[in-house]
């Protein structure tokens, strides 16, 4: 099968879209490494593309007859199994980088001691990950350096002896170690994984029948061994200038991001993008091509990064935020315009005693003012509006919006879709598709010009 | 130090909490013979002494306090606790608790808790010292020839011309960014994979600087990581940071009109790189000033606190003796 990528190289995260033959969604991927470019776009096409085998195996389910009704059941459930596999692979190489980091000569008169906690550690993660992965368990990130800073700061935070072994030493080796557990390329391919997700699976889910084994094995196998021929990768994002593809397949991120809103939501006339780093405004016209846009200057305040710092702050994930935001029932004006700042600011009102719905509402009216502005300056809202990138999954963020939208504009189509994160990759791979096409029509007029 | 100071005749305890954005320094100080009752000092009129914002007392009188004091004063005990991102109040608490322990005094033999910094939450502390008092006295205990400093912490950075009897004359803070705080070097640490006390040791081995203008400090990463892909030398990096931090420490210097020996407190007092960057900008503009540091500058505000505790202690018990 014949499929196209698209990678969206962003500041927080790096998102990829493969496509098939016909432009249709076939997976997503996302990673929120961002040591190194080179292992953040390869984290996530191993992503997207085990989101398109999984796709293919819940095709090929629904081809086995015994398995058809049970295909939409089993999938998340073969999922959930696959991503505690992956889980456990990266806190084993997580455990030994722990070991390794804390062989530094100045911990060495607490060698034996700091090994034993480690391994405590390490022990306390590997259960609350098996705990987490049971169903119906809620997990504040799906990042595994998320998980993995929170649980074992919990844990850390219980062993440490202020005289000994402190907190902060523990806190040094974590750090040490995960920014090498996210430089290293583990083996997290569906591949290597599946079968031992599926054994899992049908160990422990004693719900299902074990004549399943057969059918779901033989679909699984069909997806795994399926060919997906990657005929062109285009790349945007902020860092796409790093990212390994050739100059041709390289498109900005402001075309990305139009084209992709526009074929998600074809009436679009303006555009809104909160990445991690950027806001940008555009405007484009009918056929999705850009006519004006404004972005922001380099400070965080105003684009995702600035909630995210807020999370990590109030040690939420960031996903969370959103909705405890929205239970706020008293407005709340942040003074501070600086994220730093407004991360001080927000301890000292929670010292106050202030409520964090309400502070959090006011964090979340603060970013969307700085991006009317933008808006403001790129040309106004027209209708219809479509508001993409990480933030837009928000929905405090666009609660506060719509509000501010209409305050300003009046009444306005705002479009916001779910996967609206992967828009500007969602543009790159349709660019791949077109670019793709373009090349073939063109290459006999280049072949004349050549001879 | 962990003699049990507490039976010595005469000596007074107190500490000094200073809680910044990112850590917590205690100090506890021990004062030979401070309550004695043919003190001069403490023998001044309550008038005079007491119940007067500290800048107005008559120039000499506050220099006499200061210089006795400080003369009389012997630090116990240091300590720093990293806050990340724990509860302020419970980690004073809990540096309060190993500091005494560390010292072996009991609670009840200390005379005065005083906070600085953001530390007037701290529900323990008797008395609460703004943060440019402190510093300055800090400063002058450590470095008594120094007649301006420049306190860098994890947020601002706060310059100021002071006195030799610690009055502040002058002073300038940062702007709302956190761009070149301490708090933002730490971070560019962090994505360099340095540990901080390293970095002041690899800038100073640095041949060549990066050029670097003001980078959003939670933006950093990206920069970092873009020029760390081009090649540039981690040792450069920071240097390139450390001057530009530099350039905006000295304009800062200069706009609160610090002249001569001037001291760099704070977190980043300890970080000799910067101290170098400062040095080598304020030889290349031929300005007279001349940075330096002490390795308890990070003290200063700690330490401050509790020389005005014990400033504020004595009132206490000349008002108690002018009641009985």
């Amino acid at each position: 099968m014949k499929v196209y990528v698209g990678i969206d190289l962003g500041s927080t995260t790096t998102k990829a879209v493969v496509l098939d033959e016909d432009g249709g969604v076939l997976g997503r991927g996302i990673t929120n490494s961002r040591s190194n470019y080179e292992v953040a776009c390869d984290v996530a096409r191993t992503e997207a593309f085990v989101r398109s085998r999984f796709q293919r195996a819940g095709d090929a389910m629904r081809r086995e007859p015994g398995l058809a009704n049970l295909a939409d059941r089993l999938l998340p459930e073969l999922e959930r199994n696959f991503r505690l596999e992956q889980h456990l692979e990266q806190l084993k190489a997580l455990r030994e980088c722990l070991h390794r980091a804390a062989e530094a000569p100045r911990l060495a008169p607490h060698k034996y001691e700091l090994d034993k906690r480690l391994t405590d550690i390490c022990e306390h993660m590997e259960n609350v990950a098996l705990k987490q992965w049971s169903g119906g368990a809620e997990r504040k990130s799906d990042f595994f350096r998320d998980l993995a800073s929170q649980h074992y700061a919990d844990r850390a935070e219980g062993i440490a002896e202020p005289r000994g072994i402190t907190f902060e030493t523990l806190c040094g080796i974590f750090d040490a170690a995960i920014l090498q557990v996210e430089n290293a390329t583990l083996d997290v391919s569906f591949s290597t994984h599946i079968n031992r997700a599926c054994k899992r699976l049908l160990r422990n889910g004693q719900k299902w029948p074990v004549w399943l084994a057969e059918p779901l094995g033989r679909a699984i196998e069909a997806a795994r061994d399926e060919e997906l021929d990657v005929v062109r990768s285009v790349g945007t994002g902020y860092g796409r200038q790093r990212l390994p593809f050739p100059r041709d397949d390289i498109r900005s991120e402001i075309l990305c991001h139009g084209l992709g809103a526009h074929t998600m939501f074809p009436a679009t006339a303006t555009v809104l993008d909160i990445g991690g780093q950027d806001t940008k405004a555009i405007q484009v016209d009918e056929a999705g091509i850009v006519t004006s846009f404004q972005m922001n200057d380099r400070c965080a305040a105003g684009c995702g990064r600035y909630l995210g710092y807020i999370a990590d702050e109030m040690n939420l994930g960031l996903h969370e935020l959103g909705p405890l935001a929205l239970k706020s029932r008293k407005q709340v004006k942040i003074n501070s315009t600086c994220t730093v700042f407004a991360g001080a600011e927000l301890r000292d009102r929670l010292s106050a005693g202030q409520k964090r719905e309400d502070i959090l509402d006011g964090l979340h009216r603060a970013i969307i003012l700085r991006a009317m502005a933008l808006l403001a300056r790129s040309g106004g809202i027209d209708e219809e509006f479509t508001f993409t990138g990480g933030v837009a999954r928000n929905p405090a963020a666009v609660k506060a919006l719509r509000m501010l939208v209409e305050e300003n504009y009046g009444k306005r189509t705002v479009n916001i879709s779910t996967d609206s994160i992967y828009t500007g990759a969602l543009g790159a791979a349709l660019f791949a598709t077109r670019g793709h096409t373009e090349t073939q029509a063109e290459s006999p007029r280049r072949g004349r010009r050549a001879s | 130090m962990k003699a049990p100071l507490q039976t010595k005749v005469g000596t007074c305890i107190t500490v000094g909490i200073d809680v910044g954005a990112s850590s917590v320094k205690t100090a506890i100080l021990g004062f030979q013979n401070a309550e004695l009752p043919n003190d001069p000092v403490s023998r001044m009129p309550a008038s005079t002494v007491a119940d007067q914002p500290t800048a107005v007392l008559e120039p000499k009188k506050m220099r006499d306090i200061v210089a006795r004091d400080d003369s009389r004063a012997e630090i116990l005990v240091l300590r720093t606790e990293r806050i990340r991102r724990r509860d302020l109040r419970s980690v004073a608490r809990q540096s309060y608790r190993a500091a005494l322990s560390e010292a072996g005094i009991d609670k009840k033999d200390v005379a005065y808790v005083a906070s600085t910094g953001e530390g007037d939450p701290v529900e323990f502390r008797l008395g609460h010292f703004y943060g440019m008092t402190t510093h300055a006295r800090g400063a002058i205990f450590l470095m008594p020839e120094v007649r301006a400093l420049i306190d860098v912490g994890a947020l601002h950075a706060r310059a100021m011309r002071i006195d030799s009897a610690s009055r502040v004359l002058g002073y300038r803070m940062t702007s709302q960014c956190a761009s070149g705080s301490g708090q933002f070097l730490e971070s560019v640490a962090r994505y360099l994979g340095v540990a901080l006390e390293d970095v002041g040791p690899l800038s100073c081995e640095a041949t060549d600087s990066e050029t670097v203008s003001s980078i959003c400090a939670v933006l950093a990463e990206t920069d970092v990581i873009n020029m760390v892909s081009r090649g540039i030398l981690t040792r450069d990096i920071l240097k390139g940071i450390h001057l530009s931090m530099a350039g905006r420490f000295v304009k800062l210097l200069r706009a609160a009109g610090a002249e001569g020996p001037v001291a760099v407190t704070g977190g980043l007092s300890r970080d000799v790189g910067l101290e170098r960057a400062m040095q080598e900008i304020v030889a290349q503009e031929a300005l007279p000033i001349e940075i330096r540091t002490h390795r308890q500058a990070i003290y200063a505000g700690a330490i401050g606190a509790a020389l005005w505790g014990l400033f504020r202690h004595r009132k206490r018990l000349q008002r108690n003796a002018q009641n009985s």
